[in-house]
């Protein structure tokens, strides 16, 4: 930010968890990776971010029907097999396309 | 066209003159063969419950395709609830043909085809899924039958396909040409196979490097050239040759199975679904695995519904069914009918959309499912002839009683609880022997074993998503694993006065 120019509110992905009671990965690991204040990120950036494949935080859907939001489930990203260390870069890589 | 009726599918499967083989000899009329006709009249029941309104909430399904309704069998589940309804819908239909009714092969194979294909057209940039769409909506539109086809021979089992001595033990391409494939091979363990309009060939295992001839899907019609069709034995077959309704048991429904010979067969490639892409052959099979490990927590447990009313009735017969042993028998086979039920929908309410759009089962609930139907269908049985007793297994014969002078003697000493006729007595024995250890034990006990898998198959799955590591972590947290300890915090207990 140059001199002079005002903060403007931090641009945070919004993090949708499931309920977390069978966690094939550390979730909030993965959204502590995710971008603040990109500007590459859409405002209304989601992330759907459940702990298996079972989906519960997306109701079960593996891909969302809305563009600006993506899905892991466990160790997939929009049903793809991802492995766990990629999740957040992977997860970034779709919120900035 | 509109659901076909029960009459129309048997005309229909006499119509396609398959190549069937029995005994060593081509049998022409084989919707009218003693043999084969009870496993017909199964799937004809698929037909019957589709068009009556009592069943059809169950039966039928709006196809995702043209808005019509379909018989859910051609159905690709479009929600958990579908994924629920078909475990009902098999339930209904092992209660109403205490048999295996053998068309769940083709829509699990359907349902584990349209997410492969479209994933695999996405990954290799093929054109599968939507060929694929459009053979499922065929199959819609004509109310037909498809044999889900993937156990191949196998051969020697430590040896990859392409190292088998015979390539053909595991079913291959052998020609690709312009305009399709020729493929050779066989397939093992067909259920239904003599009784489908159409094959949807899946590949058995996941393929590797080198397998890429063998790791080939696609469909053709029933009766397409070069192949045909062995019969498969089942226990005590031969009784439906002896024209009496008493000893077989169950004489409307019975099970099918056959060994399908793929003899030099062309395919058009609009009707291959894999060609080659070997990374896909695992996927499908542990999908179709999957699904076909979800259709046994219904139809199974339908199955069971017979088998424990038959016992129930066997005690009422016996003039035991006040004696609190066999009251607590029928409790724990209630108990794990209901838990194998139970195990069907957990994993059809825990299913996901695929990115393909269609609904796919959780697959651990599902492999857990199958495991526990490698067990509890055996424990059944043999509560049902502990109730049954001795005599389902040593009764005269269908033709003794019938004699002259013989069938007074059989009645005189057959008879149980006072007022029930002796042949209804014997005919309740005769259907537990025919789901224990007769035609209909090669579905509901030695298919409840290696059917969809074998139970070593399920616990590979199992053991993948077992999500061991997790498990530790929450026992070292409780358990203080990790922790510094002070042991001089330590100190003997101390003891309470007694008042």
């Amino acid at each position: 930010m140059t001199e002079g120019q005002q903060a403007g509110p931090v641009r945070r992905v919004k993090v949708v968890y499931c309920g977390g009671c069978n966690p094939h990965i550390d979730r909030t690991a993965v959204a502590a990776e995710l971008p603040a204040d990109d500007p590459d990120v859409g405002p209304g950036a989601t992330v759907h971010l459940s702990g298996c494949p079972r989906a519960c935080a997306s109701d079960h859907l593996l891909t969302s029907d809305d563009p600006g939001t993506v899905v892991v489930a466990g160790e997939l990203v929009d049903g793809v097999p991802t492995p766990a260390p990629e999740l957040a870069p992977t997860v970034t890589r779709k919120l900035k396309e | 066209m509109a659901l076909k009726t029960p009459q129309e599918f048997v005309q229909s499967i006499a119509d396609l003159h398959l190549q069937i083989y029995m005994f060593g000899e081509k049998i022409d009329d084989y919707v009218h063969h003693p043999v084969i006709r009870p496993s017909i009249n199964c799937i004809a029941m698929t037909y019957e419950l589709a068009r009556l309104p009592e069943y059809e909430d169950l039966m039928l399904a709006t196809s995702h395709l043209t808005g019509k309704k379909v018989n859910r069998f051609t159905h690709i589940h479009q929600s958990t609830d579908d994924l629920s309804k078909k475990v009902k819908m098999q339930r209904l239909l092992g209660q109403k043909t205490g048999s295996c009714f053998q068309r769940c092969v083709g829509m699990d194979a359907i349902n584990a085809l349209y997410s492969v294909t479209y994933e695999t057209d996405q990954a290799r940039g093929t054109e599968y899924h939507e060929r694929f769409k459009k053979y499922v909506q065929y199959l819609q539109d004509n109310d037909l039958v498809a044999d889900g086809a993937m156990t191949d021979p196998k051969g020697d089992r430590s040896l990859a396909p392409h190292q088998q001595p015979d390539p053909d033990v595991y079913l291959h391409i052998v020609e690709k040409r312009d305009d399709g494939i020729v493929v050779r091979g066989a397939k093992a363990h067909q259920t239904g196979a003599c009784n489908s309009h159409e094959i949807i060939v899946m590949p058995t295992v996941a393929m590797r490097e080198g397998d890429e001839d063998f790791a080939v899907s696609f469909s053709c019609p029933a009766n397409v050239e070069g192949v045909y069709y062995i019969y498969g034995r089942q226990s005590c077959d031969t009784r439906k040759l002896e024209g009496n309704d008493l000893d077989v048991g169950n004489a409307q429904f019975g099970g099918q199975e056959a060994l399908m010979v793929f003899d030099d067969v062309f395919v058009p490639w609009d009707r291959v679904y894999l060609c080659g892409e070997i990374e896909f052959s695992g996927a499908l099979v542990e999908r179709f695995a999957g699904f076909h490990r979800q259709s046994y927590g219904g139809c199974k447990v339908g199955v069971g519904d017979v088998l424990i009313g038959a016992a129930a009735t066997a005690a009422d017969m016996n003039g035991v069914a006040k004696a609190s042993h066999i009251k607590d028998k029928l409790i724990e086979m209630t108990h794990l009918n209901e838990t194998l039920f139970s195990c069907g929908l957990a994993c059809s309410y825990e299913g996901v959309r695929m990115p393909a759009g269609n609904y796919q089962i959780d697959m651990l609930l599902a492999n857990v499912c199958k495991q526990n139907v490698t067990r509890f269908p055996y424990e059944i049985a043999r509560l049902a002839e502990d109730i049954a007793g001795g005599l389902m297994v040593t009764m005269p014969s269908a033709q003794d009683l019938a004699d002259e002078k013989i069938g007074p003697i059989v009645e005189k000493f057959l008879v149980g609880q006072c007022d029930t006729p002796v042949i209804d007595r014997m005919r309740i024995l005769r259907l537990v022997e025919n789901l224990t250890l007769g035609a209909a034990a090669v579905s509901y006990r030695t298919e409840s074993m290696h059917g969809a898998g074998s139970p070593q198959a399920q616990r590979i799955m199992i053991a993948r998503q077992s999500n061991i590591d997790h498990k530790k972590d929450l026992a070292k947290a409780l358990a203080g694993v990790g922790k510094p300890w002070d042991k001089g915090k330590t100190k003997a207990p101390t003891a309470v006065p007694a008042d």
